[in-house]
């Protein structure tokens, strides 16, 4: 009866809660990496991208207004040496060196006091109405001035008489010239006359001896045509000959080619003939013939041949009407593999499709 | 736009706005691999305790101990018993319930078939549920595999009408798809690897049980024939 129990028996499974408790921990512990892990990695990019975009304009100013104030101060320096004024050395240096990199705006604010400043030594020397003042302490100079004024006033007047005159002067210079410009231009005009006349009387003698040229160098061309004439015929002549001997000179190649050709084309036909009395001869030699055929039959193969005289293919063209004869054949060629084949590649070509008639008598 | 990102790339974002198949095949993969490890630990620790069991009972019977003592010790407390115990229980049992004229060949041979049957179920329970890890193993790729090709069919067809596409519009749906696939290779990597070891050390117990059954035979034989 023990061994019905057994069968029965329950395998008492240890542990297999624990085994569930520690499945679901396995999977709680990866769902908390991934879920931790995934969000970790995306929080840096936030500040990156910010940081980044922020910065990234005031390295691009600041580099030119660094360069905009040297060439500010230069100018700013030249007009103040004439003006003992030590107020716009002072300002200007504080700005430019304390605070290099923002002060731009403060900049042109210094700038402009600037050219105001150097106005002022101008209106010391413009300003009119200010003139009675300094009359008073300067005097020489208005002195100086007032008797000049009188004086221009006659010189003006006495200028504007002699200017009159002068101008009458002219008005009769100008009618003079004018008559004589006249004059010079009739007398210009008959000499152009002369000139017209002499130059077409020299026009007339030039083509008559232009003329005498021309009929000259046309006598001349006739004869030189006449010359080339006769070279043309010589050199025609001459050349006949050449050809001639050319022609003769390559009759003769040709001759001398075709002989060669010909004697090629015997050596190569007499190769092929070789090879293919050769592949005949090792095919019959194979040939195990069949005993007792009637007559002399003759059985064709078109053999198709791969270089290095493999057989790809074997077809029957022509039956001897023995199958016998044209199986033994047949085996034959395949048993006499690899065929003799010229050892010049250019020849294969004529092997590639070999048609092959073998006699059951020699 | 930074908080955005966060907010879409975020691990249980991408599993709720994933679509309702891709989801349903995480779920499918949650339940393979809870399963599956289930079974891995519960393998674990049957293994461990049979190979224990295999030892100690070995070590008490080439120690030489009385067999009617320790067949009647192993009766009486068959449920914390082991493979091997249980399977010399069946051929002692066997082997004593035979009355001593009778023909050793016959005595033999029916020892050996209750041995051999004992054997059979006792390796059948051994190798319970590691053909379903063996499936989880090879399948759960697959499942994973497709519910992220059908993530990624939907993610570029919303992108489709999208005149100018950029990555944004299709990097979320292609990662709530990729989860898939890393849930079955979650799901199939284990699997495969306590599959593998737990079909050879049941293999090495399979050996040591034949074994076992062959020495116990022939012990037997000559206890019959003395």
């Amino acid at each position: 009866m023990s061994s019905s129990d057994p069968r029965n028996s329950p395998h008492s499974e240890p542990r297999s809660l624990l085994a569930g408790v520690l499945a679901v921990l396995v999977h709680v512990v990866f769902i908390a990496f991934l879920i931790f892990g995934v969000s970790w990695k995306d929080h840096p990019p936030e500040g990156m991208v910010v940081d980044i975009w922020t910065e990234l304009p005031k390295p691009v100013q600041e580099p030119v207004k660094t360069q905009v104030p040297p060439k500010q101060p230069k100018p700013v320096e030249e007009p103040v040496k004439p003006k003992p004024e030590p107020e716009p050395e002072t300002p200007k240096p504080e700005p430019v060196k304390p605070e290099p990199p923002k002060p731009e705006p403060p900049k042109p604010e210094p700038l402009k006091p600037e050219p105001i400043k150097p106005a002022p030594p101008k209106a010391t020397v413009t300003p009119p109405v200010k003139k009675p003042d300094i009359a008073m302490k300067e005097k020489p100079e208005p002195v100086k001035e007032k008797p000049d004024l009188e004086a221009q006033k006659k010189k003006e007047q006495e200028k504007i008489k002699e200017q009159e005159r002068l101008k009458e002067l002219e008005k009769q210079k100008e009618l003079e010239k004018k008559k004589e410009l006249e004059k010079k231009k009739e007398l210009e005009k008959q000499k152009e006359l002369e000139k017209q006349k002499e130059a077409e009387k020299q026009k007339e003698q030039e083509k008559q001896k232009e003329l005498a040229k021309q009929k000259e160098i046309e006598k001349q061309k006739a004869l030189e045509k006449q010359k080339e004439l006769q070279k043309q015929k010589e050199q025609e002549l001459a050349a006949q000959r050449q050809r001639e001997q050319e022609a003769k000179a390559q009759r003769e190649a040709e001759a001398q080619r075709a002989a060669q050709q010909a004697a090629a084309r015997n050596q190569v036909t007499s190769e092929i003939g070789k090879y293919k009395a050769l592949i005949g001869a090792k095919i019959r030699s194979r040939t195990v013939m069949p005993p007792d055929l009637p007559g002399n039959p003759v059985v064709e193969f078109n053999i198709t041949l791969l270089p290095g005289g493999d057989i790809l293919d074997v077809k029957l063209i022509r039956s001897s009407g023995h199958a016998s004869f044209d199986s033994a054949v047949e085996r034959a060629i395949f048993l006499s593999k690899p065929l003799p084949l010229p050892p010049d590649p250019a020849l294969f070509n004529e092997f590639r499709n070999l048609n092959i008639k073998v006699h059951y008598r020699e | 736009m930074s908080t955005t990102v966060t907010q879409d790339m975020s691990f249980l974002h991408l599993i709720t706005s994933a679509s309702v198949l891709v989801q349903l095949v995480m779920l499918i993969l949650m339940l393979i691999s809870l399963s599956s490890w289930w079974f891995i630990f519960r393998k674990l620790f049957v293994i461990r305790y049979e190979i224990k069991k295999t030892d100690d009972f070995e070590d008490i019977f080439w120690r030489g101990v009385d067999l009617n003592a320790l067949h009647q010790r192993i009766i009486s407390s068959r449920y914390e018993s082991g493979s091997l115990e249980r399977i010399f229980a069946a051929g002692f049992g066997e082997f004593t319930k035979h009355p001593a004229g009778s023909d050793l060949e016959a005595v033999m041979e029916s020892t050996r078939r209750a041995m051999r049957a004992t054997y059979q179920r006792e390796m059948d329970y051994l190798e319970s549920h590691l053909s379903f890890l063996a499936t989880v193993g090879s399948v759960s790729p697959y499942i994973g595999l497709f519910g992220t090709v059908w993530g990624i069919m939907n993610s570029f067809r919303s992108l489709s009408s999208v005149t100018q596409a950029t990555i944004a519009h299709v990097a979320p749906g292609i990662a709530e798809a990729l989860i898939a696939t890393a849930m079955g290779l979650f799901a199939a990597i284990p699997a495969v690897v306590a599959y593998n070891r737990y079909a050879s050390r049941t293999d090495q117990l399979a050996t040591r049980f034949e074994s076992f059954m062959e020495e116990l035979s022939n012990v037997l034989q000559r206890r019959a024939a003395e």
